[in-house]
């Protein structure tokens, strides 16, 4: 049976491991550890390999959803994950002191990626800092030339990050038919 | 009008909430709780770091505005600004101690009745309400009660096709789905209080002041600084309020009027708020019930600038397929029905929507007229992706 799976990806603390726990199936692997560089400034515990968490489909197939550690360090596993991949959620956090670097960084990095399939974008922390807004990330994406869907989440609601996922897959076609 | 033995009120603006946390702190100790960081709506003056990331962009925009308070700028460089007190970094506690105290005299000198001549709608804004004494400092430091504010944060509904009628409604004696009848689907937005609302927020933004909307119906105040708005009324009756024409119930001139709120009391009702972004989108697709405005041409093809952010929004029926479709190059709104093979009405009542958010542009060319839209081609993968779709769907209704 073929393998079917969405990327996660986002700098530390923007709800990867959360998002992910809260539309999977099953109880998500976590591979995280102790803090232990500037990123225990953000939290205590850091995704150091990979999350992953899976939709079951009613055919038995399943949709595995792997998180990308956010450390830096660990961009040379990203290249691995998006082989075969069915598109990109990327998450940002909006109390970080630049997102809009993040934004272009994850962007950039998955470049390739994205032009073989799409990306949705959700914001996170909008309940703590609402700048920049989600205007301000369409008007920074418009410079870089896409238009993909960008949306206020929090990653701990269920029904927030469904409809991140669906507004990736209908980027992919407009088409697809939903319940009736 | 400003009390000598309070803290100032002051609004902090260009910092993250790593910042605004020390900043607090910093006002409560070294500045010995000479000021106390509140909502920008209740502030008595603007304290802007000029340093961080977008800083210069906010400070423009904001000085480019008639000023309501005294605003301080805490900045590395010696910046040439009129009429704004700079404090030079690093600050110290007794610079940022003068700093307030100068903003207290400006303040008090804004207020006096020679400057409120002719000012009308700044002396409101910052005047104190007979009831409202300064709140303890943790009130308002974290905001916690942002996320009380339910109605604002929820997640989006989505509804399905057999609730769209239900809740969304339908307009009696017209078949909003015939071709023949398109003459008769469309509305004018300006009749309805959906169309009095869109005027009251511009003009509220516009002037940077809170308002009240008075129609003659419930309480509604507008809130720019946060792009709030508090509705002393529930979803069902904004409902049934939003499909009646101006002219069915309007016996007074509808009007905005600035407006000096009791933040105490309205924070009794956090449900009551709703981003203005939300509010104006699920008043419009009540006010649409599947027909759409006027100021769309239904012959032109229409397109959307960038998607809306639906996990905030009431979602219609099939509202995702159709902003990834016209994301991508402009239809006309029957075009798009027909490719989708959905009824027109599910597209009229999104472009409302969106429309009344400023998202939809219309190619307005004949040569937009005459080229056709490109086919649209399914995904290789569609059935796989219909399946997740299915899933996600029926895990949410």
């Amino acid at each position: 049976m073929s393998q079917y799976k969405i990327i996660f990806t986002g700098p530390v603390g923007a709800g990867k491991t959360t998002a992910i726990n809260s539309i999977s199936d099953v109880p998500p692997i976590k591979t995280d550890a102790s803090a232990s560089d500037m990123t225990k400034s953000k939290k205590q515990a850091t995704t150091v390999a990979m999350d992953y968490g899976v939709i079951n489909l009613t055919n038995g197939e399943k949709i595995h959803l792997y998180g990308t550690p956010g450390q830096e360090r660990f961009d040379f596993m990203w290249d691995i994950l998006v082989n075969g991949g069915i598109g990109l959620i990327l998450l940002l956090d909006n109390t970080r002191a630049d997102p809009f670097q993040d934004l272009k960084f994850f962007l950039n990095s998955f470049d390739k990626f994205i032009t073989e399939s799409s990306v949705a974008i959700g914001v996170t922390q909008m309940d703590v800092s609402a700048t920049p807004s989600i205007e301000d990330y369409h008007v920074q994406l418009k410079v870089l030339g896409i238009n993909p869907p960008v949306f206020s989440v929090d990653a701990r609601v269920k029904d927030d990050v469904s409809v991140l996922l669906q507004s990736l897959l209908y980027s992919l076609d407009p088409g697809l038919e939903e319940m009736k | 009008m400003v009390n000598p033995n309070t803290p100032l009120k002051v609004a902090l603006h260009a910092m993250d909430s790593r910042s605004v946390k020390t900043m607090i702190m910093y006002l409560q100790g070294p500045c010995k709780n000479t000021a106390m960081v509140v909502d920008e709506t209740s502030a008595e003056v603007d304290i802007f770091d000029a340093d961080t990331f977008n800083a210069k962009k906010l400070l423009n925009d904001y000085l480019a505005k008639p000023r309501l308070r005294p605003v301080i700028i805490l900045s590395l460089q010696d910046l040439d600004l009129k009429d704004v007190i700079l404090v030079k970094k690093p600050v110290k506690a007794q610079q940022m101690i003068d700093a307030l105290a100068q903003a207290r005299n400006s303040l008090i000198q804004m207020q006096s009745p020679s400057m409120a001549a002719g000012g009308k709608i700044a002396t409101e804004s910052t005047e104190e309400s007979p009831g409202s004494k300064a709140s303890p400092l943790k009130k308002y430091a974290i905001n916690l009660d942002e996320r009380k504010k339910t109605a604002k944060h929820q997640a989006a509904m989505q509804l399905s096709e057999g609730a769209f009628n239900a809740y969304i409604g339908n307009i009696p004696g017209v078949d909003v789905n015939d071709p023949k009848q398109f003459s008769k689907a469309g509305y004018r937005p300006k009749d309805y209080f959906q169309g009095f609302i869109h005027t009251a927020i511009n003009t509220s933004r516009e002037i940077r002041q809170v308002m009240e909307v008075c129609v003659g119906w419930r309480q509604l105040i507008l809130f720019p600084r946060s792009n709030e708005v508090w509705l002393d009324a529930d979803d069902k009756q904004l409902r049934a309020f939003a499909g009646l024409k101006f002219e069915d119930y309007q016996n007074s001139t509808p009007a905005v009027v600035p407006i000096n709120p009791d933040l105490a009391e309205l924070s009794q009702t956090p449900e009551r708020f709703h981003s203005f972004d939300a509010f104006v989108w699920k008043l419009a697709c009540w006010t649409s019930k599947g027909r759409y405005p006027d100021t769309i041409d239904i012959d032109q093809p229409v397109y959307l600038k960038h998607w809306p952010n639906f996990t905030r929004l009431l979602i219609t029926p099939h509202a995702m397929r159709i902003a990834a479709l016209l994301v991508r190059e402009p239809r006309t709104m029957k075009d798009a029905a027909d490719v989708l093979d959905i009824k027109p009405q599910y597209v009229f009542a999104f472009i409302s929507a969106a429309s009344a958010l400023g998202l939809v542009g219309q190619a307005k060319r004949e040569s937009d007229r005459l080229v056709q839209p490109s086919e649209l081609k399914s995904s290789p993968q569609k059935s796989l992706l219909g399946r997740i779709i299915s899933k996600l769907r029926g895990s949410h209704v």
